[in-house]
């Protein structure tokens, strides 16, 4: 029976192991600790939000996972749920859980330090940084005198099978969304059949575009600005580079990551102090520098080599709709005939 | 057991409670082109995937077990471990290697070019999903191989027969039920993958009910039922084809494996084996392997490409912890049932049965969400939410399936008279179970212990939702390095993954299979 003993043993082990990693999670609720559910990556906020431990004293523990996902656990959580933030890659997850209600209502002193627009008009969540959606194009098959003047201009027939899409992707409804408030719906259902026309190839989500852009797979694609710069860091010799569309053009949308207190939180001013301190000054120059993303600060810098802030989007697209908009788009989207 | 099946009821309940809650219009959402295109695609992509893991799974635990292939004993530590690569992962190094531009097309250019077969679309899903998946009917094969008393083989060949028509007259109709048992559970993984499928862009049912989970919810929930609709009928299914189709099996413990000469065709075998495992294992772990390099050389501090093993140690620690807890408690927790069905006929175990299948269609997402739902607020379980053991229960809900259907197997091998014998010589229950009965039974219960050990190390959706806090294992650290555009992090802790289980194969399932 070596067997046994082997498996025995290696159970003992494996449950000592679990005792002491369940003693390390304790307490919470009185005031000193905070639960964040966090939509963004570790190792984008990780190191941010132990600085703001060490700084504040206030305890914080985080779990990681996909925005929609953790916007899907709050929900079946209800008023139970551990959890006292949640910051999301997308306004679309934020906006589903305001319209249930889960979401408390931020002081007016931390919705204002963004600039106008960048916060939910409920002031249930406010904007942490931007990303602005951009056309990535590969610069050995693509002279840079073809690129279009508006996005509207990809559902012609000259961009016939050369712009990718991830018409599943969140970033994309988002843009979708966008394009209906701004444009109508008749404008935005005959551009994605003008794409769907097209036969513009699908991928998942926004790095499997830029990684078929750089291969020289596909010649262009519509992406959010920071993943083509991501991926040139890795590999500077890469094929790939990002187009801006003009300032005005709804081609160049700003999407926003937000952060947002839970209403059942019992912890709500610490809470509100980490969203505060994520928007202070010096953070917001962090994520300029390390993430590539814009800052909503008025007059913030900006990351290298992009243009300025100044888009379409920052006055004119209410962020609202994109949550409250978003089942209609992905319905939108399906009958349009864009997913192959 | 009626307890253990009542437990494995709640995600499907589940299922069906949201379906009424959300006042799902099942009729319209299925009578739908949208949903009946991908069903299709579903069903005819998770068929054709059963049908060649269950050749190549079949061949490679034949050649591996009984023939004298060279290097056997490494191929058959290598062949359980491509099951271990996340489907996203497979699909994602398979793309870097063969989509147009890709390293094989600047391979091929150096030596005067040519061009790439187009892996998007079914092809490309077929052949990562087999890729990855052929170990659900390797590894039960193998084990039963194991156990399979040489002496019927010898006598078949003594009484004349090539070594094919021993094959086809002993060897299929003993292992046709642990054949049949991981083709099935094949054909029940590639319904609910999402990953692999998305990214080589087919667009099956899985796939909608992702696209659709968070701002469609009743398309999403009736969607899921679908699914496990869907695994319920193939489960009732095999149960009719079952009563009518039964073998008597045998199992012994043989101190010399039978071992076939391959003759002339060994370095045909040798060189099917090479190309097979191959592209299943060694193309991913070479793409991997030149990301992480390219990390681990470079001198550059960005995340893109930046690589650092400590992060990982403790990672590869949970991973290993979660799976072994996991592989256990899903053995102990379903080899009553599978007593029950294999022994008694017991058609309340059929049922329990049938729901532990559907557990393992529904995305886990489903799975994760259900349990939030039953013991967020209940008094008494509420206290153990979002812990391990909560956590190692969503796995076993999840994996559970991989333990029963290849533990029956090794059940319905044992032979009845073998424990009355042992009763009549004065043996108790117990030290009957314990010394005659779980012996031959090893080698199965070892094979579905390692499928589940497999499964749950590259487990996703439950480990991020349902994890104690800080709880992190390689499977989220390969998905956050995806999500941050950090490569060389992600094919680091890809590699780690692979040796990980390599190891704990080897120590725990390989090993030991060969011991019994």
């Amino acid at each position: 029976m070596r067997l046994l003993r082997t498996v025995g043993l290696a159970l003992v082990v494996a449950v000592l192991g679990t005792v002491v990693v369940s003693c390390g999670d304790g307490g919470s609720g009185d005031g000193s600790s905070l639960t964040v559910y966090s939509g963004r990556t570790e190792d984008l906020i990780g190191p941010l939000l132990e600085q703001f431990s060490n700084e504040t004293g206030i305890d914080v523990e985080v779990r990681y996972g996909d925005s929609a996902e953790l916007a899907l656990l709050l929900q079946t959580e209800g008023s139970s749920s551990p959890a006292d933030v949640f910051i999301s890659q997308s306004p679309g997850a934020l906006g589903l859980l305001a319209g249930e209600g889960m979401l408390a209502e931020l002081p007016d002193d931390l919705t204002g330090r963004v600039s106008e627009g960048f916060a939910g008009s409920d002031h249930t969540w406010v904007g942490i940084t931007g990303r602005v959606r951009v056309l990535v194009y590969n610069k050995d098959l693509v002279d840079p005198a073809d690129l279009p003047q508006t996005v509207l201009d990809l559902a012609k027939d000259a961009y016939s099978g050369r712009v990718a899409v991830a018409p599943t992707n969140g970033s994309f409804q988002d843009f979708v969304t966008a394009m209906r408030s701004e444009l109508g719906d008749q404008v935005t259902v005959e551009w994605l059949e003008g794409l769907a026309a097209n036969q513009s190839p699908n991928y998942p989500k926004n790095s499997a575009i830029v990684e078929a852009v750089a291969r020289g797979e596909v010649e262009m694609g519509l992406v959010n600005h920071y993943y083509n710069l991501r991926a040139l860091e890795a590999d500077p010799a890469l094929a790939s580079v990002n187009y801006f569309f003009p300032a005005d053009d709804v081609g160049s949308l700003v999407i926003v990551t937000g952060g947002s207190v839970l209403a059942s939180s019992d912890s709500q001013s610490a809470g509100e102090q980490l969203l505060a301190w994520l928007l202070s000054e010096d953070v917001q120059a962090t994520f300029v520098t390390e993430t590539q993303e814009y800052s909503l600060l008025p007059g913030a810098g900006r990351p290298e080599g992009v243009p300025e802030l100044s888009g379409f989007a920052a006055d004119t697209i209410d962020y609202d709709v994109l949550g409250g908009g978003l089942t209609a788009t992905i319905e939108i989207i399906r009958e349009s005939g864009i997913e192959r | 057991m009626l307890l253990v099946g009542l437990v494995f009821l709640g995600p499907l309940a589940y299922v069906v409670w949201r379906n009424v809650e959300l006042g799902t219009d099942l009729v319209a959402v299925i009578w739908d082109r949208e949903t009946l295109e991908p069903l299709v695609r579903s069903l005819w992509l998770a068929s054709t995937v059963a049908v060649s893991s269950a050749v190549v799974g079949t061949a490679l635990a034949w050649l591996t077990v009984r023939s004298d292939l060279p290097a056997r004993r490494f191929w058959k530590l290598l062949a359980p471990l491509p099951l271990v690569f996340p489907s996203f992962v497979g699909a994602t190094a398979l793309i870097a290697g063969f989509a147009p531009g890709g390293l094989a097309e600047e391979l091929l250019s150096v030596v005067g070019g040519g061009s790439v077969p187009d892996v998007r679309g079914f092809r490309g899903a077929w052949l990562v999903l087999t890729l990855f998946t052929y170990p659900y009917v390797y590894l039960p094969v193998a084990a039963r191989l194991a156990a399979l008393p040489p002496s019927l083989e010898e006598s078949s060949r003594l009484l004349g027969r090539s070594p094919f028509g021993v094959f086809r007259s002993v060897v299929l109709p003993q292992t046709a039920p642990a054949v049949w048992a991981g083709s099935l559970v094949v054909f029940l993984y590639a319904v609910s993958d999402f990953g692999a499928v998305a990214l080589l862009g087919y667009d099956t049912l899985a796939e909608q009910v992702y696209a659709d989970r968070l701002f469609n919810q009743p398309r999403a929930m009736g969607l899921s039922l679908v699914l496990a609709v869907v695994a319920l009928i193939v489960i009732a299914g095999e149960r009719a084809y079952e009563r009518r189709h039964r073998v008597s099996e045998l199992a012994a413990r043989s101190a010399h494996p039978l071992i076939v000469p391959l003759g002339r065709w060994r370095p045909v075998a040798f060189a099917g084996v090479l190309v097979f495992l191959g592209s299943a294992l060694i193309g991913p772990l070479a793409v991997f392997g030149f990301w992480a390099w390219r990390g681990v050389t470079s001198t550059s501090t960005s995340v893109g490409v930046a690589t650092d093993f400590g992060d990982l140690l403790v990672p590869t620690l949970h991973s290993a912890q979660a799976g072994l807890i996991t592989a256990v408690v899903a053995i102990a927790a379903l080899l009553p049932l599978a007593w029950a069905i294999a022994r008694y006929r017991s058609r309340r175990a059929g049922v329990a049965n049938a729901m532990v299948a559907a557990g393992f269609a529904l995305p886990g997402v489903v799975v994760a969400l259900s349990l939030v739902f039953w013991v967020i607020d209940t008094p008494g379980v509420s206290i153990w939410y979002q812990t391990m053991p909560l956590l190692i229960t969503a796995y076993v809900l999840h994996f559970g399936t991989l333990a029963s259907r290849v533990t029956r197997v090794a059940v319905e091998a044992v032979p009845a008279q073998l424990g009355e014998a042992a009763s009549t010589l004065g043996a108790r229950r117990i030290r009957r179970f314990l010394t005659v009965e779980l012996p031959l039974m090893m080698p199965g219960l070892l094979a579905g212990g390692g499928l589940v050990l497999l499964s749950t190390m590259k487990e996703l959706p439950i480990t991020l939702l349902l994890a104690p806090i800080g709880f992190d294992t390689l499977a989220t650290k390969i998905w956050g390095a995806g999500e941050a555009g950090a490569l060389a992090q992600g094919a680091l802790a890809s590699l780690l993954l692979v040796a990980l289980s390599a190891v704990l194969t080897w120590a725990v399932v390989v090993r030991r299979i060969e011991e019994f």
